[in-house]
């Protein structure tokens, strides 16, 4: 695929036949579609998603000065318009459309591809959520005309509440849930935890931190609070002392992130691990097995079903249970459609209160290609 | 018309050590009469045309293929063009022009010593204002691939033409990236350098263009230009094999 493709009469058929195609069954399921603007502010992208997506995102700048971007992809714009429209929920969308990102370093990638998705805005039972998108991403590929992919699956959530289950101070949890998306380093983090030193680089009492401040008061605030950095800093403090895990219970985590490979099997090692650590997570390996038995119901193999406990999609919007789907095209492995828990990005694009989201797109052009594989081969 | 083309500082200290480098190689720079002195020649080199352009000029000149070689600082050069394979090719760090390319944070940020306390007060500075912290500075490409380096990802880049290290105090970003070479400037602005944020130690370089056009004669007055400039090292023998 060229990075600035050219589609011919065949290949533009074929991708808008499809498009027809997975329209009309979200429009069955109750999913209809709407259409954001190819250019979007740039700040809702750059304020909201991860570096992964901003360093990939085309901006410009209008005559006027302002600054916009082609949009890198339709979640955003979607929920954005929902929370200004006040929409009542739970909202059903699809959508189908370009979505444009920058390649950097890899120039024989495409800087423009289509995606078909749907977005499910508000709907408090999130396991029925998740059944529902999940059932209706596969029967999507299947309308597609492709029935050999594979899964994999993860969840931010799981690891989210085995650190808080971790004695560690509440900055450092709140550290290692926000890199939990980038690969190797919250084992780096959590090495340095187990067997790394803690000493105090701050004074521990308050006095002598706001003399500190005092003997600095020349220097600009830069727009934070006084108090802000007292806390901070105490907390610093305090947590060099208590900063320190049990070297054994460090070790389970890294191997239990480093988990891989068929479903099934994959929960049981983590069941034994966190057994070994003395740490009980019982609610959320129950939803992955419920989500297993969903898979089992809609006709996937287990087998075809890989779990990947370190797996957060390198978009750090997720904030559950996530997805991909893949397949081969002449090239190799491909991944096809990914999607996945979103619950906090409603507030985040001003939302008065939380709502749940959940969503999956499909890279359609890929679906074709690895179609025609299938078909060749 | 001459060969090539090599570009130099057209003003200020980097244009003197320039001169002073030439000159120790026994090279003497003639300025072109008439050019407004934009123009020069080297006596002795017909082949090799200088021309005199901004710092940053040079780094975008490079990168754009319109000039052969060139010389300016490598902070410049890698801004420019972030990826230097295929594009640029160093050829000498000249031992002058040296300078830092650091993020600094207020003075008054007592909690804030390391790149990881930074990451955790961008963290928390989005939670309470529901927007990213902002780093003000000319360096978007090396700070973006610093941060990224640094898992930092909390932050938005505002683009500052000058005068950077006032950013913290006008309330127009709340972090910089900017060059320093003693550090003083930071200082009385009350900014500190960040322990382990260092982000490139940056010299004056002496640079080639891989995507100028390197006809036969432009190889070979690049060859004569470079064994007479620093004949003890194989300088045009490292870059030959780039040239397309």
């Amino acid at each position: 695929m060229a990075a600035l493709p050219y589609y011919d009469t065949p290949a533009i058929d074929a991708l808008n036949s499809q498009a027809v195609a997975l329209l009309k069954l979200f429009g069955e399921r109750g999913y209809t579609r709407e259409e954001p603007a190819v250019l979007q502010p740039a700040e809702i992208f750059l304020d909201r998603s991860g570096e992964e997506i901003r360093r990939r995102t085309f901006t410009l700048m209008d005559p006027s000065g302002r600054e916009l971007c082609l949009r890198p992809d339709l979640t955003i714009p979607i929920c954005r318009q929902a929370v200004q429209d006040k929409r009542k929920f739970p909202a059903r969308i699809a959508y189908n459309g370009l979505v444009f990102r920058h390649q950097p370093g890899e120039p024989q990638r495409p800087t423009q591809f289509f995606q078909a998705g749907v977005e499910l805005l508000g709907l408090d039972d999130c396991a029925a959520g998740e059944t529902e998108i999940l059932a209706l991403s596969i029967e999507a590929l299947r309308v597609a005309g492709l029935s050999d992919f594979s899964l994999r699956i993860g969840d931010l959530a799981l690891f989210g509440a085995l650190v808080d289950a971790l004695a560690l101070p509440a900055q450092w949890r709140a550290r290692l849930k926000r890199h939990f998306w980038r690969a190797g380093y919250v084992e780096t983090l959590l090495y340095w935890l187990g067997h790394g030193d803690g000493k105090p680089r701050l004074p521990g009492n308050r006095a002598e931190i706001e003399a500190l401040l005092d003997a600095r008061a020349d220097a600009p605030m830069a727009g934070r609070s006084r108090e802000d950095i007292v806390a901070r800093a105490m907390d610093r403090a305090a947590e060099a002392a208590a900063l320190h895990l049990d070297p054994a219970v460090a070790d389970a985590i890294a191997k239990l992130l480093d988990i891989s490979g068929p479903a099934e099997e994959s929960l049981a090692r983590i069941r034994a691990l966190l057994k070994t650590a003395g740490i009980n997570l019982d609610p959320q390996l129950a939803a992955m097995d419920a989500r297993l038995a969903t898979l089992k119901t809609l006709g996937v193999d287990p087998a075809r079903v890989q779990f990947t406990a370190h797996f957060g999609r390198n978009m750090e919007y997720y904030t559950g249970f996530v997805f991909e789907m893949w397949a081969r095209d002449k090239e190799g492995p491909v991944q096809i459609a990914g999607g996945g828990r979103y619950d906090s990005m409603m507030e985040l694009l001003g939302a008065k209160q939380r709502v749940s989201a959940i969503g999956c797109a499909i890279r359609t052009e890929r679906v074709l290609a690895a179609k025609i594989f299938a078909g060749g081969a | 018309m001459a060969a090539i083309t090599l570009a130099i500082p057209s003003k200020g200290r980097l244009k003197d050590n320039c001169n002073a480098w030439f000159a120790s190689a026994g090279v003497t720079m003639e300025q072109t009469v008439g050019a407004r002195g934009y123009r020069a020649s080297f006596s002795g080199f017909p082949d090799v045309e200088v021309m005199l352009l901004s710092a940053s000029e040079i780094a975008s000149s490079l990168l754009a293929g319109d000039i052969h070689l060139g010389i300016t600082g490598e902070d410049l050069l890698r801004e420019e063009a972030p990826e230097l394979t295929g594009r640029m090719h160093l050829i000498k760090p000249l031992g002058f022009g040296f300078a830092d390319v650091v993020v600094a944070v207020s003075g008054y940020w007592i909690d804030v010593a390391t790149m990881a306390d930074l990451d955790d007060v961008c963290a928390a500075y989005g939670q309470t204002h529901r927007r990213r912290l902002r780093v003000a500075t000319k360096y978007a490409q090396l700070t973006r691939s610093f941060f990224a380096q640094a898992r930092i990802s909390d932050y938005r880049i505002v683009p500052s033409a000058g005068a950077t290290e006032g950013a913290p105090a006008a309330g127009t970003a709340e972090v910089i990236v900017d060059i320093t070479t003693t550090g003083a400037t930071l200082k009385d602005n009350g900014l500190k350098i960040l322990d382990d944020g260092v982000i490139l130690k940056s010299q004056a370089q002496l640079a080639a263009s891989l995507t100028a056009d390197w006809s036969a004669g432009a190889r070979k007055a690049c060859e004569t230009l470079l064994s007479r400039l620093d004949p003890s090292s194989p300088l045009y023998a490292a870059l030959a094999p780039q040239l397309r």
